[in-house]
């Protein structure tokens, strides 16, 4: 045992040693203890630097709200962590820690030099330097912010960690397993509510579980006893399940909360190996007890962050959880009663100990069993200031005056080499305001409560307010009671002893002979906020918390303002003298404490990064070398290299063989859905902006579907099956939207339409075969069909049998060439497109991908919907004013049309653009102008798509330009980075104007 | 003659839990809404179809899914090729609804074991503390952003149905998600 491992406990297994490495030494420490507490044990407070001050630092508290004791995790690794707490961490072999912020080391640390310094650099010093010269900004000022900027080195690798995510639903979720959240948790479970506990630490029981004071008794029994009791016994019920280790981040809407459990963070690499690391709880809880206790605050006095400066009652957690003591010559500086019991509880251990009391006296009986030990209390006295460098030495001390304003009387030195600060206590609220929850002010001890309860969320306990034993018992029973409908409970009776605090004094900053802008008030630890810095803000004018907050960066570390921002409010409230609830507070936003990316992500990674789907020939693609692009969820051929060709060279090739033989097309992704119903006719009359009356059975029809506003939402070509039976194809990326939207309608508008609609895009696989080979190939697959124009014409299908499989043949093309489209079931679209591929052998059919169909239907002037449309375009903006009906009563989207902004003629509209150097091909974005020299220069529109087309050998490109069916034959301009490209408007249909290779 | 491909779902066991795949499954898609619908459906399938939401009935080798009011599932292994034009002779010429077969529409994957709900737990929003201990309920949802059918035919035995573009990268993450019960 080292000095300051002064006892056993039942919460390290001092049987069970570790070695661990901090700043590259190697120290040991037991199972059970946080890097925190091994550090301390072994006499190490000096942990690293404060942001910008680099001043040194050391532990302050025991919890998720430590603003210093960040750590960097394997340093040395690829897969380094920074920022992760030493008061959070647990020990585990082979743990190896450095401190963070320093250089070359944190006992000497260049970066120091900012602390001399620092009258020159106050809260918002950034703002108002790197102004001048201006040719500085790019060159100098943000190289350097961005190098000073920040907090660890992140890693440089992919995280081989796992992560993984769970979806749970409960009756009644309780935040916190101390002694008000394992009450609450017992009664709910008890009365046959699915109920879950969730508390961030290893072991239930929160500070209860540590209190050997004989004053707080329940039932007769100290504290401490009572609630190992409670915990022995809710583990036993089948209807609570347990979590620790697991932290809530976030609270949102409806009770659905999320939380990070910790798996094997404190496991040994050995035996965390192939383990969860971290699981992100997703949950839906219906009703939330929120107890999740109280942090308490630090005091703000000159000089208050040196290293050996903590909370007191971390000081007491380290001492009477992990047997550790933070000091020997103990000093606890406080304005409250519950200071006393560390105070207590080191004498007891053989420990000096001193108070020091803001209060002018108090007569609970906590003080009454203090000074009974004999520990010297400093009454109405105040710190005014502290030292020694790596680790406090001494304070000085003076007395207060009667309003507590100023210092009187003489300078005390008192030599100590730790200082316990109670400031009181801050609940935490955070999940309450995070859920919707507002606050009340309490003036009596100064803390933000929840202002009132929902019928699904209560807060109990410290988090409510309670800070007395008997109160937190008494209310917490009552309230949970009452919340989940519970008619009586053990604890209705229970007899609880405690020590009730009478007096109660609070300075937000206290008094000094020592100017303010001359001493070191900390309030923001980790982002070195003064209160001098508060009161600089405000003297510059900023008044709301929201603005002080962000010109001084109080909070905004990563401990999020846990411990300087009711400081911060309290200076304000007293400098701008109004009254602190009047000024609310700042947001609280999840995460509580900061996740892990790989918590977030979980296992979509890797492969599961992003859904992949696949059509069934995606294995032939796979093989014969295709590339792949995402279309949607969908993995789409785009194109197939052949002897190391660039996509350019292949795309060439493939256009070229689709125009001069054969091509064919995985269509398989296009959206299908089948239409049946007496009424299937009249629902699309509705749905596009066509006529379909007088569509026969066995043709196909393209069609235009707008939205409510005119604008296009989607197209494709429908084929009448039979009378009362249609396919309508989607794109591939509006299929699912498409079906819905349709079924919506079809359900709220359209009751009366006797339409039924089934989704089969996965049911069938689709071969599209183009080109003036096609036919040939048709008839090689399929003998007994006719495939002549007057037997099988353009536009029309055909039911046929292949290999004794029944499928569909559509003529139909989106190329321009004379093409089929075979639908057969998915099962078989593998051997469907073998067979094809066979087929065509003798005519060299070509497979091509997405690009090359992009670039020959671009030839043709057919758009794609969303690529040549972006929701603001209607039919008559692309220039197919010949698909809008006139005649039929109405059809979505029918009124839009005829709104004066549609109906605007220098509207954007689809043209064709011809560069003026036939072989510059555009860049798809690009934005167009008439002139250039004008400024600000007008654009008046952007290229949509744009293709070297080898077929004409030439650029083509298609765009939307402000009233561009009127600029045909004119000179643009489109501005590159490094070259001014001119354009003449032409037809968008650059290739077989007159639709002489569909019927070739 | 053309080949039939399927998924390449080889079988798997985990504690607790087997995945497998069942295809070729028969499946067909009705709809409808009007008494004589029902009439129809219920005597060509033997079966009364489901009106109670998210359950199924079944009768030898046929399951009826309920989907919504007025669209069912209907899925089995060994089913007669007649019942499709029996159905749309019945059902769809007649006007009464529609029938569609979706047989590669979905893959459907059998869960067997007490683990299933804890995988499903990982990536389906749903709350199964009631659907588990029901027989012959069904739920759509999402599983790892995937449209599922879950249809809970036994206790701890239960068929899940993806479309079929979705399928592999599904049962792969099932899979994946199986190794952390």
């Amino acid at each position: 045992m080292s000095n300051f491992r002064i006892n056993k406990t039942n919460f390290v297994d001092q049987t069970n040693r570790i070695s661990f490495k901090f700043d590259g030494k190697t120290f040991f420490g037991f199972k059970g203890d946080t890097l925190a507490s091994a550090l301390i044990a072994n006499g190490i407070h000096l942990v690293g630097r404060s942001f910008k001050y680099h001043r040194p630092r050391g532990i302050m508290t025991c919890g998720s709200e430590e603003p210093n004791a960040i750590c960097q995790i394997n340093d040395k690794s690829n897969l380094t962590e920074p920022n992760v707490r030493a008061t959070e961490i647990e020990l585990y072999e082979g743990l190896e820690a450095n401190s963070q912020n320093c250089w070359p080391n944190v006992k000497f640390d260049i970066g120091g030099i900012n602390n001399l310094i620092s009258p020159f650099i106050p809260a918002g010093f950034y703002y108002k330097t790197f102004m001048w010269p201006k040719s500085f900004w790019k060159s100098v000022y943000e190289p350097l912010i961005r190098k000073t900027a920040g907090l660890g080195k992140s890693p440089i690798k992919p995280d081989p960690e796992i992560y993984d995510h769970k979806y749970v639903h409960c009756d009644v979720l309780v935040i916190g397993g101390g002694i008000s959240g394992i009450i609450s948790a017992k009664l709910s479970a008890k009365n046959n509510l699915n109920t879950i506990l969730i508390d961030d630490k290893k072991e239930l029981g929160g500070s209860t579980i540590f209190q050997e004071n004989e004053i707080f008794k329940i039932n007769n029994k100290i504290s401490k006893d009572w609630l190992i009791n409670e915990i022995n016994e809710i583990k036993k019920l089948k209807n609570l399940q347990i979590k620790t280790r697991t932290s809530v981040a976030a609270y949102h809407d409806y009770n659905y909360l999320l939380a990070r459990e910790s798996l094997s963070d404190h496991l040994s690499k050995n035996e965390k190996d192939g383990f969860v690391r971290q699981r992100l709880w997703k949950i839906r809880a219906k009703k939330v007890i929120i107890a999740t206790g109280a942090i308490e605050r630090p005091l703000v006095f000159n000089n208050n962050d040196r290293p050996g400066i903590l909370l007191a009652s971390s000081i007491n957690k380290y001492l009477n959880y992990f047997g550790v003591t933070c000091g020997l010559k103990n000093v606890i500086f406080t304005n409250n009663d519950s200071a006393y019991e560390v105070a207590i509880s080191l004498n007891k251990k053989g420990i000096d100990v001193k108070i020091i009391d803001i209060r002018k006296r108090s007569e609970s009986e906590l003080i009454k069993e203090t000074e009974k030990l004999g520990i010297k209390i400093f009454w109405n006295s105040t710190i005014t200031s502290t030292f020694g460098y790596r680790k406090i030495n001494s304070i000085e001390i003076m007395s207060l005056s009667e309003d507590g304003s100023n210092v009187i009387g003489e300078k005390n030195k008192i030599s100590c080499d730790c200082l316990g600060m109670s400031g009181g206590w801050t609940p935490m609220v955070h999940m309450h305001t995070q859920s919707g929850g507002k606050l009340n002010f309490r003036e009596t001890d100064q803390v933000f409560l929840p202002k009132e309860f929902s019928d699904n969320r209560i807060s109990v306990g410290s988090s409510n307010g309670h800070f007395e034993l008997d109160e937190i018992i008494k209310l917490t029973n009552d309230t949970v009671k009452k919340f989940l409908n519970i008619q009586e409970t053990d604890l209705d009776d229970a007899d609880i002893s405690c020590s009730k605090e009478l007096e109660k004094r609070n300075i937000w900053l206290l008094p000094n002979y020592i100017s303010i802008g001359k001493n070191k008030s900390f309030i923001d630890f980790q982002n070195d906020s003064t209160a001098k810095d508060i009161k600089l803000a405000m003297r510059e004018g900023f008044k709301s918390i929201e603005h002080v907050k962000r010109y001084t960066t109080t909070g905004m570390a990563t401990d999020q303002g846990k411990l300087s921002n009711m400081h911060a409010l309290g200076i304000i409230a007293e400098t701008a003298a109004v009254k602190m609830g009047s000024l609310g507070t700042t947001t609280f936003r999840p995460p509580f404490t900061p996740l892990t990316f790989g918590t977030i992500v979980g296992r979509s990674v890797g492969k599961f990064f992003d859904i992949v789907r696949k059509t069934p020939m995606h294995e032939w693609h796979v093989k014969n070398n295709a590339e792949f692009e995402n279309v949607g969820q969908w993995k789409r051929a785009w194109y197939y290299p052949r002897n190391n060709e660039n996509m350019h060279q292949s795309v060439q090739r493939e256009s070229k063989a689709a125009r001069d033989s054969a091509g064919i097309l995985d269509a398989s992704t296009l959206g299908k859905i089948d239409i049946k119903g007496s009424d299937a006719t009249e629902f699309l009359n509705r749905v596009y902006t066509n006529a379909w009356s007088k569509l026969s059975i066995g043709k196909c029809r393209y069609g235009l579907m707008l939205n409510e506003d005119g604008m296009v939402y989607d197209d494709g070509v429908t084929t009448r099956i039979d009378e009362n039976h249609y396919l309508m194809t989607t794109t591939t990326g509006g299929a699912a939207n498409v079906l819905s939207k349709l079924e919506d309608y079809l359900q709220t508008e359209w009751p009366e339409l006797d339409v039924w609609l089934t989704s089969v895009t996965d049911h069938y696989a689709t071969a599209s075969i183009c080109g003036p080979n096609s036919k040939k190939i048709l008839k090689k697959l399929f003998s007994d069909i006719e495939f002549n124009d007057q037997n099988f014409p353009h536009m029309s299908f055909k039911n046929a049998k292949i290999g004794g499989i029944d499928c569909r043949i559509m003529r139909i093309s989106f190329t321009g060439e004379h093409s089929y489209e075979i639908n057969i079931e998915a099962k078989y679209g593998n051997s469907l497109w073998e067979k094809c591929i066979d087929a065509g052998k003798d005519f060299n059919i070509t497979p091509y991908g997405t690009e090359t169909m992009h670039l020959l239907r671009a030839e043709k002037g057919f758009i794609i919907v969303g690529q040549d449309t972006d929701g603001t375009m209607t039919p008559i903006d692309l220039q197919m004013d010949w698909i809008v009906s006139k005649k039929k009563y109405d059809f979505i989207g029918k009124r839009s049309l005829y709104r004066s902004d549609t109906m605007r003629e220098d509207r954007k509209q689809l043209v064709g653009l011809l560069t003026d150097k036939p072989n510059t091909v555009l860049e798809e974005g690009a934005q167009i102008v008439h002139e250039k020299n004008n400024k600000p220069i007008e654009m008046i529109g952007h290229v949509t798509s744009s293709y070297f087309s080898p077929n004409l050998n030439k650029s083509i490109a298609l765009a939307v330009v402000k009233n561009g069916r009127k600029l045909k034959g004119q000179k643009l301009l489109v501005p590159m980075r490094d070259q001014t490209i001119n354009v003449t408007v032409s037809d968008f249909i650059f290739y077989d104007k007159n639709n002489e290779r569909l019927n070739a | 003659m053309l080949d039939i491909k399927l998924p390449e779902f080889e079988k798997k066991v985990y504690p607790d839990l087997e995945l497998s795949l069942l295809e070729p499954s028969y499946k067909i898609n009705l709809r409808g809404k009007n008494r004589d619908f029902f009439t129809k459906a219920g005597k060509l399938l033997s079966i009364m179809l489901p009106i109670e939401s998210n359950t199924s009935a079944n009768i030898k080798n046929i399951n009826a899914l309920w989907l919504s009011p007025d669209e069912w599932l209907i899925y089995g292994k060994d089913i007669d090729k007649n019942l499709e034009t029996n159905l749309n002779n019945e059902i769809s010429k007649l006007k009464y609804g529609s029938v569609t077969n979706v047989s590669d529409q979905w893959v459907i994957i059998n869960f067997k074991g007490k683990n299933i709900f804890e995988v499903l737990s990982k990536g389906s929003p749903f709350n199964f503390n009631n659907f588990k201990g029901k027989k012959n309920v069904v739920v759509q949802t999402l599983l790892n952003h995937v449209d599922v059918i879950l249809h809970h035919q036994e206790i701890n035995d239960l068929n899940l149905f993806v479309r079929k573009s979705f399928s592999e990268h599904l049962w792969l993450w099932i899979n994946d998600s199986s190794r952390f019960i």
